[in-house]
């Protein structure tokens, strides 16, 4: 069972899951968002992947079923909730429960150990937080590099090497934006002299923000709760608290600039932007957008952070 | 008969946009306002008595009245990516500038978006809700992805919550009958609306009365008064002559071209005659159910856009096949990445054009007119 997955909404105490970090696929659909279409193309291409699993939370997102509709790997979509109530919690806990159910039925197997594994993904965060909490000590490159690497891998083998320490001197800077599978940006940074000290990333600052999943009681509920207690992915509808959140942490961290990484045709990080943009500005913090064509783009990319780096 | 539409449209016009700051001299609505996105249940806002606007709607009147270019670059030049939905853009430029065609809605007391046709109208009403410092309520729809009892539960939980804080925000009560009522005139404007398009495969109708009528059922689906304007509409053009069968027929899938005077691309298609389209089709909602939840439920969870792939090619090839058509224009539109998907599997010939519903910088003519005289060839050599 190899069932890619999209998204940190995906519940990995459920079951096993390859994280989607890139793929240099021949799909390309215009104005359509790269980083879905090398997810569509690894799906369709890839015969060593016999699943799929994605969140409706976007337009990109929303359609990949209709590209997927075809092929007759497992194919499952995750609706994430656009709200954060009870509703919306007991909501996506009954869509925990079906995906559970889809995946059983599709590969034949009975899934019993969603509690041990939900200890596991809590312990594993756990170590996660930490590093995350000393951010600044660490090479940057390093850490996010362990996370993917470690997000491909079956839960039980997952774990995070310490990452290498960092030189202190570099320009404080904060990173926000989607799944960063284009990851040779993070040499970039840190070639031109920046250390990342905080992020929003959903691998990173958003999956480590979760509160601890609950054992006790409805196992379904309780990982909707976590997962929805995370900081928030503009999918889900709370610019407000997410300038706050993100705010209040950058004034925190002495941040010195603001790196907005986004996807082309990401319409949730460009909306976003233009009032995350305002904000800064009016903190007297300096931001750089970049725009990454699809899952493995970052070259076009050095310049622009180089100047970035000389300008604050 | 004539006059009685064009009176009909006029007082639903100013009814409309008697508030804009262009006519409004300065005078606020006594009512409360929400800004809401084109699938929202107005319904309950009807019967709560508060007034709302479609800010997607006035984009497409802004770029009608050939204002859009400058308002898009504006937007650009305030961080919003170009590649957003140009209804946002159109807009933030509108606001940015405090001026428009008819200057600017009401400034909003509460934002209203929902999901069911894209998701990207939530993230375009966050900026908003940024710009005014006002509450958002975003009410999400799962449309087919879950079975119909759990989407049920889910979404009257919401529309619940819809109607308690509009009673707070508004001081009025909801009586349910009252609601029941503007439903009951929203499904007789569907009713009337879809006698109106079934005549555009037989009659001799240009699509643009068509893609300008719907503006009602959009914007003032609850008004009596629309449905008595399509009654008239239907008679008019059912008195039209019979359409001409030597032309091609061909069904327009997507949305009109706001910019252009006659919404469609008319100058490409001699020879053609467009005999059907989808988005003339997307508020033809159907209101079933046992109670107003239900019925509003029915309506709003079920919208063509939030139909899955499987539902979405059924439905346009039972239109397409009513239609008669042999062919199609399908639009790949910037600014809805959700709908020319719809066409994957329709079963005739199309030509993809690349457009943008907003922006007329988008389209390249000549590419677009070679697409379509190719399609003219393989449908004539068929």
């Amino acid at each position: 069972m190899k069932i890619l997955s999209l998204s940190g909404f995906v519940p990995e105490q459920i079951c096993d899951t390859v994280r989607f970090t890139g793929y240099t696929g021949g799909r390309s659909i215009s104005h359509y968002c790269g980083y879905a279409a090398d997810y569509i193309s690894q799906v369709l291409n890839d015969a060593s992947v016999d699943g799929a699993v994605f969140p409706k939370s976007c337009d990109s997102a929303r359609i990949i079923k209709s590209y997927l509709g075809n092929t007759d790997k497992f194919v499952f979509q995750l609706p994430v909730p656009a709200r954060r109530d009870e509703a919306a919690a007991n909501y996506f806990a009954g869509e925990i429960k079906a995906y559970k159910e889809a995946v059983e039925k599709h590969y034949g197997i009975e899934i019993s150990d969603i509690t041990e594994r939900t200890e596991a993904v809590n312990e594993r965060n756990k170590e996660i937080k930490k590093l995350y909490e000393n951010l600044e000590d660490f090479s940057y490159s390093d850490y996010l590099r362990g996370i993917h690497k470690m997000l491909t891998l079956p839960l039980a083998e997952q774990s995070l090497p310490e990452p290498k320490r960092a030189s202190t001197d570099g320009k404080r800077v904060y990173l926000v934006g989607s799944f960063l599978t284009s990851d040779g940006i993070l040499d970039t940074l840190e070639n031109s002299g920046l250390n990342v000290v905080g992020d929003n990333l959903p691998e990173s600052g958003r999956l480590v923000s979760a509160a601890p999943c609950k054992i006790d009681g409805n196992i379904y509920k309780n990982i909707s709760e976590s997962i929805l207690s995370a900081r928030l992915s503009p999918t889900q509808n709370n610019f407000g608290e997410i300038l706050e959140r993100d705010i209040a942490e950058i004034r925190e961290k002495k941040v010195g600039g603001v790196i907005f990484l986004t996807q082309k045709y990401c319409e949730p990080y460009d909306y976003l932007y233009s009032v995350y943009e305002k904000r800064l500005r009016a903190e007297g913090i300096r931001s750089l957008k970049i725009s990454l064509s699809n899952s493995d783009d970052y070259k076009k990319s050095e310049l622009a952070i180089e100047a970035f780096s000389d300008m604050i | 008969m004539a006059q009685s539409v064009i009176k009909l449209q006029s007082s639903l016009m100013r009814e409309y946009y008697k508030y804009f700051s262009k006519y409004a001299r300065g005078k606020s609505p006594e009512k409360k306002v929400a800004w809401v996105t084109a699938f929202t249940p107005v319904e309950i806002l009807e019967a709560l008595g508060i007034l709302y606007y479609y800010p997607e709607s006035y984009a497409a009147v802004i770029a009608a009245s050939e204002r859009e270019q400058p308002l898009l670059e504006k937007s650009e030049q305030c961080f919003l990516c170009r590649d957003c939905c140009s209804y946002s853009c159109c807009i933030e430029g509108c606001l940015e500038f405090d001026d428009g065609p008819r200057g600017t809605p009401p400034k909003p007391d509460i934002l209203i978006a929902t999901n069911n046709q894209c998701n990207t109208l939530p993230n375009w009403w966050n900026i908003l809700a940024e710009r005014y410092g006002v509450p958002l309520i975003v009410i999400d729809y799962p449309g087919e992805t879950v079975p119909r009892e759990r989407a049920y539960e889910y979404v009257t939980v919401q529309h619940k919550d819809l109607i308690a804080k509009l009673e707070e925000l508004s001081g009025n009560k909801l009586d349910e009958s009252v609601l029941e009522q503007y439903i009951e005139n929203s499904k007789e404007s569907v009713f009337r609306w879809k006698k109106v398009a079934e005549a555009l495969p037989k009659k001799e109708i240009k699509p643009t009365v068509l893609f300008d009528d719907i503006s009602y059922l959009i914007t003032a689906r609850c008004n009596p008064d629309t449905a008595e304007l399509y009654k008239a509409v239907c008679e008019e053009v059912n008195a039209l002559p019979e359409a001409d069968k030597n032309l091609i027929p061909l069904f327009w899938l997507g949305y009109p071209l706001w910019y252009h005077p006659e919404r469609y691309l008319s100058e490409c298609l001699d020879g053609f005659r467009i005999c059907g389209s989808n988005y003339i089709t997307w508020w033809s909602l159907d209101y079933s159910g046992k109670d107003v939840y239900e019925k509003l439920f029915s309506a709003y969870n079920y919208t063509f856009l939030n139909l899955s792939q499987e539902t979405r090619t059924e439905r346009l090839t039972k239109l397409i096949k009513a239609s008669g058509a042999v062919c199609a224009v399908t639009l790949h539109n910037k600014s809805c990445k959700c709908d020319f998907v719809s066409a994957k599997d329709i079963g005739i010939p199309q030509a993809e054009l690349e457009i943008d519903m907003i922006d007329r910088s988008f389209l390249s003519l000549e590419k677009a007119r070679k697409q379509i005289d190719l399609l003219k060839e393989t449908v004539c050599t068929q």
